[in-house]
């Protein structure tokens, strides 16, 4: 009995190790690659938004919830991740609508253009930190590239092994605890770098979406529909990569055949009054702090009057979370 | 015995020609004025010369700045591997340049293939013929090439 005793004292020393290990080796994602936090962040809210945007770098950089609620009491959170691809965005709205039902679901349209797994990197950004669920794990077998493994994913320490010889003081500060580096999703960024120069716009050898890539367009459009939610699509003002003409014929082709509305907000970056000699951090490619703001006022505007939204500033409970985020919001931003 | 050792010493040396050659013809290159663009190699202006527009693009989360270098009739896209910016992409802009094996933009699908053969790898209009790592992109529309393009694999 004794020496049964002890080998199981054995068998859960060498458990706990193990998982102390995978654990210390993964990244934190703190101060650095930090999109690869976004995705943890959701869980720890409190699940009462009217409108969910999902899709690619084009939603967590380009649109703040924070500014939506300030100026029309919207309610709603940005589950965007780095290069997202589109059956990573039905995977993640498959999971969000286990925890509340959106009235909207606005649905980035860029990812569209990718009918394959683009790189391992954007997948852990992704995959990393998202709870463990069914969803997680048709995500990742749909998202790996060749030479990847799902014990990659299941087993930190088999992806990221290297990390023992550069652990810095953050792999143990946030051994068990973390700070959100996001507001309900969006990704502050003040800097500022014009659009100047930008790549040749290259001829491509096909401008069709891919039927693999439709089908999870059709997936997320039925889930939303089944679920009595109202699917938004949208093209956010990036202006690189190219959003070319094809593509957005055929975005309004499938919104008109399934009577979805359809904002290509690229569009009406003048309207909006994006000025890309100061509103994006990067050439063009992201909007920063000022450009965020302006489309997130002029997109809320448009949320505001045509998906009858409750004006959430009324309500006592969640005007004290929403105030509460809005002074670190302001104090960050440096309103304060 | 004198013939067969010559024969031999031939025999050889054609050999090692034509494995010299095999060896050259590994991957993609695009020569211009006497430059010779090779994918994956790190790439300078000083050696490459003053490009006439430049762009930077970066990606969505610190995974490194590509950068384009365009020049008259080609652009060079590099991305960066470790503290150097290695070439990843050779586009051909117009007409007035030709492959190393001397097709261009405006020739027809059947000079192609007279030139690099049948064994490509054919998606909607692209032909893709493909050299270990690097690869050379054609796009056909019609019977007529409209855009080439080299890359290379990138880890």
């Amino acid at each position: 009995m004794k020496k049964y005793f002890k080998i199981l004292i054995i068998i859960i020393v060498f458990i706990l190790c193990f998982i102390f290990l995978n654990k210390l080796v993964s990244p934190k994602y703190q101060t650095n690659l930090i999109e690869g936090h976004m995705i943890k962040e959701y869980y720890k809210e409190e699940k009462n938004h009217e409108v969910i945007f999902i899709g690619d770098c084009e939603v967590y950089a380009n649109f703040s919830p924070l500014i939506m609620y300030k100026n029309y009491g919207i309610t709603s959170y940005v589950r965007g991740t780095s290069q997202q691809l589109i059956w990573q965005s039905y995977g993640i709205l498959k999971e969000t609508l286990k925890y509340e039902i959106p009235k909207v679901v606005v649905l980035n349209v860029n990812a569209l253009r990718y009918n394959e797994p683009v790189s391992e990197a954007y997948n852990h950004l992704t995959l990393d930190k998202m709870k463990w669920s069914q969803e997680k794990i048709e995500m990742i077998n749909n998202s790996m590239l060749e030479e990847e493994s799902i014990f990659d994913y299941i087993f930190p320490i088999v992806r990221y092994h290297s990390r023992f010889s550069s652990l810095t003081s953050e792999d143990f500060k946030n051994l068990f605890t973390d700070n959100n580096v996001t507001y309900n999703g969006y990704l502050m960024n003040k800097n500022i770098k014009p659009v100047t120069n930008l790549p040749t716009k290259k001829i491509l050898g096909s401008y069709t979406f891919k039927d693999n890539v439709i089908s999870y367009l059709d997936k997320i459009r039925q889930l939303c529909e089944n679920n009595h939610i109202k699917l938004v699509l949208i093209k956010a003002p990036s202006v690189y990569p190219y959003w070319y003409s094809e593509y957005n014929d055929q975005v309004i082709e499938y919104a008109n055949t399934y009577n979805l509305d359809y904002y290509n907000l690229l569009e009406k970056a003048q309207e909006i009054g994006i000025d890309y000699n100061h509103d994006t951090y990067d050439g063009g490619l992201h909007l920063n702090l000022y450009g965020a703001e302006k489309l997130s006022t002029y997109f809320g505007d448009i949320l505001k009057n045509n998906y009858n939204l409750t004006d959430y500033r009324l309500d006592n409970h969640i005007s004290n979370i929403y105030n509460q985020k809005l002074s670190v919001y302001n104090k960050n931003k440096g309103d304060e | 015995m004198k013939k067969l050792i010559i024969l031999l010493l031939i025999g050889i040396l054609i050999t090692g020609c034509s494995e010299v050659k095999k060896e050259e013809n590994k991957v993609y290159s695009f020569t211009y004025n006497d430059k010779n663009f090779i994918l994956g190699e790190e790439f300078s202006t000083s050696k490459y010369g003053k490009e006439v527009r430049y762009a930077e693009v970066p990606s969505c989360a610190g995974q490194g700045v590509d950068k384009t270098y365009t020049y008259d009739h080609y652009e060079i896209t590099t991305t960066p591997d470790g503290d150097k910016d290695k070439i990843y992409t050779i586009y051909l802009t117009d007409d007035s340049v030709k492959t190393t094996e001397g097709i261009k933009i405006g020739d027809s699908l059947e000079n192609l293939t007279k030139t690099y053969g049948n064994d490509y790898e054919k998606r909607d209009n692209a032909y893709t013929y493909t050299l270990d790592n690097t690869h050379l992109e054609f796009i056909v529309v019609g019977d007529t090439i409209s855009s080439i393009e080299y890359y290379i694999d990138i880890e």
